[in-house]
């Protein structure tokens, strides 16, 4: 086995690319050509190097580790406290970030093309909640956890008020102030573990835990989890924040909310994954993670069904298949998290196939009313193809990736004798049908009964080149996965393993 | 929400939330009381004396260095995201039928009616403000303070000009310049992390003070050169019980620095975009 390294290359410049361009394009604030050339060179390069970096472990600033002898060190090999701050880029990390750069390149360029003029600040935006998403999930340190979700909270704000309609600015405000909760809840959480522990770095927190007695301090260990346990829920839109984040989805552009799901599953991954290596062992934890997740999963999906606009139809659909990748991880087996982390993956793909189809029907000027629409199948044929396929992913219908993700969460809950969590997951997966094909039916299918006002409108639409392209490519991934998991699986195995069988391992 | 939407239900429950939160904290905090582990607070202690004589700059700027960029971050986007609801960098799909983007104006300051001994009184206290902002960045790897602290101080001082002067202040900055200032300040910081990612592959490795080489598993090496460039200039003679020893802060004073112009371009900016709203014309308190 190859000794980890501990100035992994990659790591700082998949953060201070983003931010270097961010900083950038809001001085340039209105010259389109130069915002537009940079921010797409940056996000390519950020994919690029998701791709081809290695594994290992970065500590900023260059300080080593402690011994236990008192000694320093620069290895990683052997446990050792750390006076630097650190990261780890191992396979999970990769797949979540090249997938979530790779959506970065597609908002980037349709936001450089279909936006008006003066986006600098909104590029900005985009790139800096993809560092918030990058930070999260490879920070393997409390603090920095804390402050990438604050960062995190703050940029969906943003990126959902810039569009400057009142509703928009509307559920901006409602979820800056609530989130405010989430940054309190991990700041609490994170005081109470340094307080025990008096280590913010994970790895050594935990390692502290399952070395010392804590005496009388399970409790405090409690209120910790369960101030973290508000911050995932804050930060990934679970119950009961669910509305404020399903107006959020619906507020932002469609292209936005691509990245602001990726945001929030990235996030429910990573602070999940550390609710479970900390606490994992804690009598009622998972169980606490499980009922959320699955009330989540049901509050969703129901309130997706009684949308009739197409865009709170997806926003809900959203909430519910984060409760779908949750309840994959509060199982805490093998089996279930590795479920929970592919449907987290799938998810990222498959909504953003539908929200790049809501974004066009936007572009036809037809909105998204499911009232209001109707025979946009025969004016624009490959749009309705490319959101009935994604509608198929994501109801979980084969060979899609959807389906792969869900059998397994299925599969993990009976070998956990849940079979009513297995149940709520099918009922999820065919409500998700039900709930995206009425609105396919209505806008796409359905003969047209125009809006009285657009009557007149006969000619044929046609999907931008670029997104045509993005869109095939989304589609081709989800069916490739479908066919072929182990392709996505084998990032994700590794990880698993590590949480269930040795959980102070990043 | 509003408040009265907290009678009945809503209320109760938010209430016993808030006990049952008050409640868990409290007792937390009062097991914890004597009983906190210090953790790796001993270790940092233990090399106080080689960076910063200032620990608490070097936890804040050196050790936990990225924790601190990124909360810089937290300020700059702070801002970004204030004046874009006010007007900068409002966008607009190009689609035929959107909604209409809400408009924001500025305040209606009246600084006609301001006292005339205020107007003498406040530009000794900006100018006085703006000098004490100087030493609290430029002390900071040895006293209380840095960065943040300096742009409050500074931000503070524009805002008094801005209220007592209005549009003829003393402290007139254009709001492009306020933008700059805030790029100017986070890009510094970002950046004084290249120099030790070049040389050691550690970003934000502090290249001026260069603790680390000495260890046989450290990889790469820092030039002297560029020991020079950054430790040299903020060199301190420290007088220990032990004996005179040398230590530089290196690169800290640099990103106290930048902190101080992301923090300034930040708070001024957010002030005066809500002072005089917003729009893409150079006007209000520039002109």
């Amino acid at each position: 086995m190859n000794e980890p390294i501990t100035n992994l290359w990659s790591v700082p410049l998949l953060v201070m690319i983003p931010i270097l361009t961010a900083i950038v394009v809001n001085l340039l604030y209105n010259k389109a050509r130069a915002i537009r050339v940079i921010s797409i060179g940056a996000a390519i390069a950020v994919l690029a190097i998701s791709v081809v970096s290695p594994y290992g472990f970065h500590w900023f600033a260059g300080h080593p580790a402690v011994n236990a002898d008192g000694t320093y060190t620069f290895t990683a090999s052997v446990f050792s406290w750390k006076l630097s701050l650190e990261y780890y880029y191992g396979p999970l990390q990769q797949i979540l970030i090249a997938v979530t750069s790779l959506l970065l390149l597609f908002v980037v360029v349709i936001a450089t093309k279909s936006l008006s003029k003066n986006y600098g600040p909104y590029v900005a935006i985009v790139f800096l909640t993809y560092v918030s998403a990058a930070a999260v999930i490879m920070t393997n340190d409390f603090y920095n956890l804390w402050i990438a979700v604050e960062l995190g909270s703050l940029l969906v704000a943003g990126l959902v008020a810039s569009s400057g309609t009142g509703y928009a600015q509307k559920a901006a405000l409602k979820y800056t102030f609530f989130s405010a909760l989430a940054g309190s809840g991990l700041a609490i959480s994170l005081g109470l573990i340094l307080g025990i522990t008096g280590y913010a770095n994970i790895t050594d927190a935990i390692h502290f835990l399952m070395t010392n007695d804590l005496g009388g301090m399970h409790a405090v260990l409690y209120v910790a989890f369960a101030f973290l346990a508000l911050a995932w829920v804050y930060a990934g839109g679970l119950i009961p924040v669910h509305p404020l984040k399903s107006d959020v989805y619906r507020s932002a552009f469609p292209h936005a909310t691509v990245l602001l799901q990726a945001q929030s599953k990235l996030m429910l991954v990573a602070i999940g994954i550390v609710l479970l290596r900390m606490f994992g062992a804690l009598p009622f934890a998972r169980e606490v993670m499980l009922s959320i997740s699955v009330l989540t999963m049901i509050i969703g999906i129901v309130m997706a069904l009684i949308q009739t606009d197409f865009r709170w139809t997806l926003a809900y659909i959203i909430v519910s298949h984060s409760g779908l990748v949750t309840v994959g991880l509060s199982l805490g087996t093998y089996k279930g998290i590795v479920g929970g982390l592919f449907q987290a993956v799938n998810d990222i793909i498959y909504m953003s196939i539908l929200l790049l189809c809501c974004e066009m029907l936007l572009y036809f000027g037809k909105g998204t009313s499911i009232k209001f629409n109707g025979g946009i199948a025969k004016k624009s044929p490959w749009l309705a193809a490319f959101v009935i396929l994604g509608t198929f992913a994501a109801s979980g219908i084969p060979p899609f990736n959807g389906f792969q993700s869900e059998l397994i969460i299925i599969q993990a809950a009976l070998e956990q004798s849940l079979p009513e969590v297995a149940a709520v997951v099918l009922m999820v997966s065919i409500s998700t049908f039900i709930a995206l094909f009425r609105a396919v039916y209505s806008i796409f299918l359905k003969p047209g009964e125009d809006h009285p006002v657009r009557q007149s409108e006969a000619k044929r639409f046609e999907i931008p080149t670029t997104v045509f392209v993005f869109l095939s490519v989304l589609l081709a991934i989800s069916f490739v996965l479908g066919v072929y998991p182990q392709l996505a699986l084998g990032f994700l195995t590794e990880s698993a393993l590590k949480v269930v069988f040795v959980p102070w391992v990043p | 929400m509003e408040i009265k939407e907290l009678r009945g239900i809503k209320g109760i429950v938010a209430a016993v939330a808030l006990l049952i939160i008050f409640f868990g904290v409290f007792s937390s905090f009062l097991q914890l009381e004597g009983n906190v582990a210090r953790g790796i607070s001993e270790e940092y202690n233990k090399l106080a004396y080689r960076i910063a004589p200032n620990n608490l700059a070097s936890w804040v700027y050196d050790y936990r260095g990225i924790d601190t960029l990124l909360e810089t971050g937290v300020i700059y986007v702070g801002a970004v995201v204030s004046v874009l609801v006010l007007g900068r960098g409002l966008v607009r799909l190009n689609v035929p039928e959107e909604e209409d983007i809400v408009k924001v104006s500025g305040m209606d300051l009246k600084t006609e009616t301001m006292p005339v001994l205020l107007k003498y009184f406040a530009l000794p206290v900006v100018i006085l403000l703006i000098a004490y902002g100087l030493l609290v960045v430029l002390e900071a790897p040895t006293s209380g303070g840095g960065g943040f602290q300096c742009g409050v101080i500074v931000s503070s001082a524009y805002l008094l000009s801005v209220i007592i002067y209005g549009k003829k202040s003393p402290l007139n900055m254009r709001k492009k310049a306020l933008v700059a200032f805030g790029t100017f300040g986070w890009g510094l910081y970002v950046l004084m992390g290249l120099p030790g990612y070049l040389v050691t592959g550690y970003w934000q490795y502090n290249v001026g003070a260069d603790l680390w080489s000495w260890v046989s598993t450290f990889p790469g090496a820092v030039p002297d050169a560029l020991k020079a460039v950054f430790g040299e200039p903020f060199m301190l003679a420290l007088q220990l019980k032990e004996g005179i020893s040398y230590a530089t802060s290196g690169i800290l004073p640099i990103i106290n620095i930048g902190e101080s112009f992301n923090v300034i371009g930040a708070i001024c900016l957010i002030f005066f975009a809500f002072i005089y709203g917003w729009s893409d014309s150079e006007e209000g308190a520039s002109e």
